[in-house]
């Protein structure tokens, strides 16, 4: 089954263009959705999750719309948005059991075993009777991500899931995502490049409510091969680097400025580098400014 | 430091724009009470100043209590901000200054809290310049107002007040640093004012609870309370007595807890406890499959119930929950203990009482259901689930609903938690006649509509409004606000005002009725109507992230279920058609007019009828009336036969009658007369005489009536025929002849409104007394003294009274048939009642003693048959026989509550007497009080009554209070324990003349005004016949009944003086003029009294005293008389002042004065007046401990 994004367009009240005649195809299996922040992406995500509609543009999934049958959709959704919080005074297991009937696990056994199954995945077993709300944030994304879970979802949209966590937390989540069934569409928006890298078969750069980019990663890197350069440079001299080469970006290590430029080795203090994904989500950036 | 945190505190504020919305609340709530009469705060103007400072004052005062939750914003912005913000953790790391931080913010709060305040004197101030100019209000009702009042109002309520409040949200918010505890502390200082208002209610703790009361309301008030007009207008309150010792405390009270802030106030964050970690046990568990789903499908149920059981935990965990939970429940507790008080007693605890105690806690309620309509509506939003909980396939409104029902659910377990309390509290008592059918029932009437249509109503303004603080503002106007408008616009229809319906009362002889009816159709118009809004709301619900009101409506009534659409439609058509029907009941069937319709009738009324005020009429000398009641039908029937005759030489041709409204069906026929006109707006007949009625013709009428309740009322339905306990007197199937005074307008500013000259007041006393004499002030020339014979019936189960000796009974078609005829001929003024009775009968001497009461209600029957059995002693011996074969008490249901007597019966209500516990009381109570009064009114009124004119009540009323507080003091065990009984009769008085609102008149020409009359009048035949004796009073008393019983012309009260001069001794015949003819009141205190020992073991005590003779005019205006007065200097043995061990009457001629006692042993209190026998507005300063030098 895939996902099929047609034109889809979405303009707000304050005249952000949030959507720009988005077309796409996503096809089972992890799908990365890569972008700066305010690129658009929760609009996009939200707006898949049948959470608010486009002003243009349509959706298929298999046979389904979810424009117009938002139910059914949401029968085979998973979805974890980017802010995911929880009631006061209630615990994991009250809040999955309660999700767990919303999407239509109506018998009691079944929910009860389903719940703690799930618990038990995301290593939250022993924890299932304590309030959810004095979790810590990685915990808090573990119980996200079995909400989502619920239920067999064969689409599964996870918003800035990584955001805020520490590496430990991260790579837990990741061994967590990375077990999802082969057959499931998981639509993963960030603007964490190590996130896409790490877990992505498929991927698309978001920028300014428009797909700069859709392929698989090591397509993005081959493209860019032997027309990446680094060098170290003091801080003064970055202006003036950046009115004459190509520089897609600019990091400090240990203080020190470097910068990579995208095009032809200009002189012997540029370094060639093995390409990044990172060079790539950058160089794909700049060439949408 | 200070004053840069002050002033900048200040500029933040003043540039919020709620400083000037709450000003321009205070502001327009008082400008509408100042300018118009339709709105009124703490009560009724009267004929005070509409600016007097007494109002302006009660206006500050209560004004007070809004202003708690405006200064509840300002102190906790001013503690909160910078934490609300994040801000605190780089404040805090400057180098500022605590003091000026804590106390620089904390004085800028106090400060602008005050501001909105001065909305009140604004609203006065603009009040009294516009409403004149503009006719509104006549220019001399208002006074001039003075800035000293503004100020005095301002130091005294407004920043004390305003300072205690501050110092404990201010306290409570750096403490919490939470809104939402800073406002709950805001709700709890308003329950510690009404916990201390409860102790206000009975003199005996007044001034415990002027000193409690953190708002000084109450210490004003009992300030206040004997101030006459005059003192209204002109004093200001002022830093003294009870109000200054309240202020100090306040004062204290409130620096000490923010002196106890501050020092606890560090700029640190709150260090909060390291948890304790439990160490998690490593348990082995098996490793949970995810388990085979079978189909994924949707139950509609099993959502409800999750998002239901979801909800509701939330709000029953919630703190703010418990916390209001918990001051309801001091409330409650406090009503149960200190309620139902009935002159210092306290009734059983009647499951009734419980359940009106219970209904007294749905203000909480109330706010809980608008609370947490908010808190449920956005609480997914503001957990930030929403996102999750909307990409689930649920069906969108099982949520609204769900919620609406946890919502609702939570009322249900408060209510019964309740009842709990209320059972628990009897059981206590050792009450057990508990009745679970009138718990549910009133639940079912009073509270579970309320709380469900509430319910429905505020989740569907959250929903439609979409933000949760316009959501409360608007569901406050619904609940409250709404009134407050319809009463301005004179709107009386309950079908506009939410959850109106017509007043309820249970009567434990009645139940619920009769105005059950109405009140069941209402609650199910304003259920459903609710119901219908909350399914509307469903449109407008929002799911998803994009929430603007267009986003919300686009598509939604395509996307909507067809179900959602038909429930929408159904209950929408059951509404409109619940509606019709309480429409044609409540507009139709049965109508009424607005409060200016009414008025306009009367003054219409008065002006055409006018001129046949004082036309002569005939009057009846004989009756016969054949009435049948039927209780389960609510209906009534009556034929009235009467005999008239023209008394006077002139003839009448013409007869003005005013007939009884359509739905009487009433047929009136005259043997020689016809009428010739008929008025329906007023229903206003004429009958002409044709022959003229010359004097001493005679003239049969038969008057029918047909009287069926069908259906309801906007307003209450009558209670003149119920199913257990119809009770209604003779003129209510009669017609009235002749103008009727009593359907003109009384009220003095109405009457100026509508430019009416001021009503007639009663007749001026005549000493040569001519036709005036003619009528009595019970009937008014309609009868004299007359025979009357009655068949009345009922039903099987009932038993029928009216007036006289049974002479048969018998049954007939399975109806109970009674006929009674008057033993001798009485007042044509006498009551018909029906009701399923048990009857406790005693003879005494031949008069059959019967108490007619609900077979619940025996446990005082013993008691009262004593009380009538002693009044009978009494008064037999000292005024006269008895006329009547029998004494009947008549218990009627509480639909209000009084004693009253007819000639040989006296309907007596339920509420008191009969529920009163008297288990610890002596012989000697205000039950036998109440029954020794009407037992009194069976000589005064019944066989003696004054002519209609001024002083006419004084031989009724003060004669019969009299007589009840003799047969009071032939058992009262001491001499102290009248005083307690006289409290309540000076209270009355000094009460009533404060609040007059025409003039206060010596008690031989009152107009029947009940503080007069009862209050004062027992206290004057109190002291006369302890200054000249018992027996010369009953003398009195007695020649003159015997001069006049029975007989016309009717006497004045000079007539009485004049038994009373031979009775009473030179010397102390100044007592007539001054406490008969003239207001005279008396200041008199004691200001040390100091005991010395003499050598032959005795004490001498030295009692330096000040008295003062005053007297009054009409309007309160005073002046000190000449002093040359016995009064009574006394000693008490004990503190509690029970044991008067010395007492004599000394003459005092100089206000101050020293007089010394010889007594055997050291007393400890001192007195002038020890007996409180005269009057005297502040007795409190009558007593002094006795110091021994």
């Amino acid at each position: 089954m895939t996902l099929q994004l047609n034109n889809l367009s979405k303009t707000y009240a304050n005249e952000v263009k949030a959507l720009d005649a988005i077309t796409i195809e996503i096809s089972s299996g992890m799908f990365g959705l890569l972008g700066p922040n305010g690129a658009g992406k929760s609009t996009l995500m939200r707006t898949i999750a049948t959470l608010q509609d486009p002003d243009e543009g349509s959706i298929r999934f298999g046979d389904l719309d979810p424009l117009t049958d938002p139910k059914a959709f949401r029968q085979l959704l998973g979805y974890l948005p980017q802010e995911f919080g929880v009631y006061p005074r209630i615990s994991a297991e009250q809040l999955l059991d309660h999700l767990a009937t919303l999407k239509g696990i109506s018998a009691k056994g079944e929910r009860k075993e389903l719940v703690h199954h799930l618990l038990q995945k995301v290593n939250l077993y022993d924890k299932r009777n304590k309030s959810v709300k004095g979790f810590s944030g990685g915990m808090k994304q573990r119980v996200g991500i079995a909400q989502a879970l619920i239920g067999n979802p064969k689409i599964l949209i996870v918003d800035e899931p990584t955001a805020g966590l520490d590496p430990g937390e991260r790579n837990r989540f990741y061994d967590l995502i990375s077990d999802i069934g082969d057959d499931v569409i998981v639509i993963l928006s960030t603007h964490i490049v190590d996130d896409v890298r790490e877990l992505c078969t498929d991927m698309a750069i978001m920028n300014h409510g428009k797909i700069v980019f859709k392929g698989e990663p090591n397509e993005g890197i081959k493209e860019l091969k032997g027309k990446v350069y680094e060098k170290h440079i003091r801080k003064d001299e970055l202006e003036e680097y950046k009115q004459n080469f190509n520089v897609i970006s600019n990091r400090l290590i240990a203080g020190k400025p470097v910068i990579h430029i995208l095009g032809e080795k200009p002189d012997k203090s540029f370094k060639a580098i093995e390409p990044s994904l990172e060079d790539v989500f950058f160089s794909k950036l700049q060439a949408n400014n | 430091m200070f004053k840069h945190f002050f002033l900048s505190e200040l500029r933040y504020t003043l540039r919020q724009p709620m400083v000037y919305l709450f000003f321009l609340i205070v502001f327009l709530l008082v400008f509408a009470a100042n300018a118009s009469d339709n709105v009124t705060i703490g009560g009724a103007i009267g004929n005070v100043h509409r600016n007097a400072p007494h109002i302006i004052t009660t206006f500050t005062a209560v004004m007070c209590i809004f202003g708690l939750l405006f200064a509840a914003a300002f102190f906790n912005n001013a503690a909160l901000r910078d934490h609300k913000y994040n801000f605190q953790e780089i404040l805090y790391t400057k180098p500022i200054d605590r003091f000026g931080y804590f106390f620089g913010r904390f004085t800028a709060a106090l400060l602008m809290a005050t501001f909105p305040l001065l909305g009140v004197f604004c609203g006065v101030s603009l009040g009294t310049q516009i409403s004149p100019v503009m006719g509104w209000i006549e220019p001399d009702r208002f006074g001039p107002i003075h800035l000293s009042t503004f100020v005095s109002n301002y130091f005294l309520f407004v920043l004390p007040n305003m300072l205690f409040a501050g110092s404990i949200i201010y306290t409570l918010a750096h403490q919490f640093k939470s809104t939402m505890t800073s406002f709950v502390g805001a709700l709890l200082i308003i329950v510690i004012y009404l916990v201390t208002g409860q102790l206000l209610s009975d003199i005996d703790n007044e001034t415990i609870g002027a000193m409690l009361d953190t708002f000084a309301i109450g210490a004003y008030n009992v300030t206040a309370k004997y101030y006459t007009p005059l003192e209204k207008n002109t004093l200001n309150p002022s830093f003294s007595g009870l109000l200054m010792y309240n202020r100090l405390i306040w004062i204290t009270v409130s620096l000490v807890i923010l002196a106890i802030a501050y020092i606890r106030f560090s700029f640190a964050e709150r260090k909060t406890k390291p948890k304790k970690i439990k160490k998690a046990t490593e348990e082995k568990i098996e490793v949970i499959k995810r388990p085979e789903l079978t189909v994924v499908q949707e139950s509609l149920f099993q959502q409800f119930k999750s998002f239901f059981w979801i909800n509701f935990k939330n709000i029953y965990k919630h703190v703010t929950f418990r916390i209001l939970l918990a001051f309801s429940t001091i409330l409650l507790l406090a009503d149960l203990i200190s309620g139902f008080e009935y002159y210092g007693l306290q009734s059983y605890p009647l499951t009734y009482r419980m359940a009106d105690a219970i209904d007294g806690t749905t203000l909480f309620v109330m706010i809980i259901l608008v609370f947490f309509s908010g808190e449920l509506i956005w609480r997914d939003r503001e957990a930030h689930i929403n996102e999750v909980i909307d990409a689930t396939p649920h069906a969108s409104l099982i949520s609204l609903f769900a919620k609406t029902l946890s919502l609702f659910s939570l009322t249900l377990i408060l209510h019964a938690f309740f009842v709990g309390l209320a059972i628990l509290y009897q059981l206590l008592k050792g009450y057990f006649q508990i009745e679970l059918s009138t718990y549910f029932w009133d639940f079912i009437y009073n509270s579970f509509p309320l709380y469900l249509a509430t319910a429905m109503i505020v989740m569907a303004v959250q929903v439609m409004v979409n933000n949760k603080y316009i959501g409360y503002v608007i569901s406050i106007i619904i609940i409250v606000g709404l009134d407050i408008i319809l009463a301005i616009a004179d709107i009386q229809s309950n079908m506009v005002r939410f959850m109106a319906s017509p007043y309820l009362i249970y009567s434990d002889m009645n139940g619920f009725g009769p105005s059950n009816l109405g009140v069941f159709w209402f609650n199910t118009y304003w259920v459903l109507g609710s119901l219908f809004v909350l399914v509307l709301s469903g449109l407008f619900w929002a799911r998803g992230t994009l929430n603007s009101l267009r986003d919300r409506l686009r598509n939604r009534w395509t996307k909507i279920a067809k179900s959602y659409k038909i429930g929408l439609l159904s209950t929408g058509l059951v509404w409109i058609a619940v509606a019709s029907y309480v429409y044609y009941n409540t507009q139709v069937l049965y109508t009424y007019k607005s409060q200016e319709e009414s008025e306009l009738l009367a003054v219409d009324y008065e002006e055409k009828y006018k001129r046949y005020k004082g036309a002569p009429h005939p009057k009846v000398i004989a009756a016969n009336y054949t009435i049948d009641i039927y209780p389960n039908e609510k209906r009534r029937s009556s034929v009235a036969h009467l005999q008239l005759i023209n008394p006077y030489d002139q003839p009448i041709d013409t007869l003005l009658i005013n007939a009884s409204k359509s739905y009487y069906n009433e047929v009136i026929d005259f043997s020689n007369a016809k009428r010739v006109k008929k008025d329906d707006k007023h229903k206003v007949h004429f009958y002409v005489f044709d022959p003229p009625f010359v004097k001493g013709d005679t003239l049969e009428a038969t008057i029918t009536q047909d009287f069926h309740r069908k259906g309801f009322s906007n307003g209450s339905a009558s209670t003149s025929i119920v199913r257990n306990g119809t009770f209604f007197n003779n003129f209510s199937i009669l017609p009235s002849i002749g103008y009727d005074s009593g359907k003109i307008l009384s009220n003095r500013n109405k009457r100026r409104k509508y430019k009416l000259p001021p009503k007639d007041r009663m007749p001026a006393l005549e000493e040569a007394c001519g036709p005036n004499c003619a009528k009595n002030y019970l009937t008014d020339g309609y009868s004299d003294f007359i025979d009357v014979e009655t068949v009345i019936s009922t039903s099987k189960d009932q038993i029928a009274i009216a007036p006289g000796s049974l002479i048969e009974e018998w049954t007939q078609n399975d109806r109970n048939y009674y006929r009674y005829r008057v033993d001798h001929p009485s007042q044509n003024f006498y009551s018909f009642i029906s009701a399923d009775y048990t009857i406790a009968k005693r003879d005494w001497n031949g008069v059959a003693i019967e108490i007619y009461h609900d077979a619940k209600h025996g446990v005082n029957i013993e008691r009262m048959l004593d009380a009538v059995e002693r009044s009978l002693e009494y008064y037999t011996k000292n005024f006269g026989p008895y006329t009547q074969k029998q004494c009947r008490i008549i218990e009627f249901p509480r639909f209000s509550t009084f004693a009253q007597a007819f000639p040989g019966t006296m309907p007596y209500s339920e509420a008191f007497g009969f529920v009163i516990d008297l288990e610890d009381e002596e012989q000697n109570n205000i039950i036998d009080a109440v029954i020794a009064h009407e037992m009194a009114h069976q000589w005064w009124a019944h066989q003696v009554v004054g002519a209609n004119m001024q002083g006419g009540t004084m031989m009724s009323e003060s004669f019969s209070e009299y007589s009840a507080l003799m047969t009071m003091k032939k058992t009262a065990k001491t001499p102290m324990k009248m005083r307690e009984f006289l409290k309540y009769n000076h209270d009355r008085y000094l009460r009533g003349r404060a609040v007059e609102l025409e003039k206060e008149l010596p008690l031989y020409k009152v107009e029947n005004q009940s503080y007069i009359h009862y209050g004062k009048g027992s206290i004057v035949l109190y002291a006369l016949q302890d200054y000249i004796g018992e027996d010369k009073v009953n003398a009195a008393m007695r020649s003159f009944l015997e001069e006049y019983k029975y007989t016309t012309p009717y006497p004045t009260s000079l007539n009485f003086l004049e038994h009373l001069d031979p009775q009473v001794p030179d010397s102390l015949k100044y007592l007539i003029d001054d406490w008969f003819k003239e207001i005279t009141l008396y200041d008199n205190r004691l200001l040390s009294a100091t005991a010395r020992a003499l050598e032959d073991g005795k004490y001498a005590i030295d009692l330096e005293i000040e008295a003062r003779k005053i007297k009054a005019d009409s309007l309160g205006n005073e002046q000190q008389a000449a002093l040359n007065e016995w009064i009574d200097v006394g000693v008490f043995a004990d503190a509690d002042e029970e044991i008067l061990m010395h007492q004599q009457r000394v003459k005092f001629t100089d206000t101050k004065s020293v007089v010394t006692l010889t007594v055997d042993s050291l007393p400890a209190k001192a007195a002038i007046d020890p007996r409180h026998i005269l009057i005297d507005r502040v007795f409190s300063d009558n007593t002094k401990t006795v110091k021994l030098e």
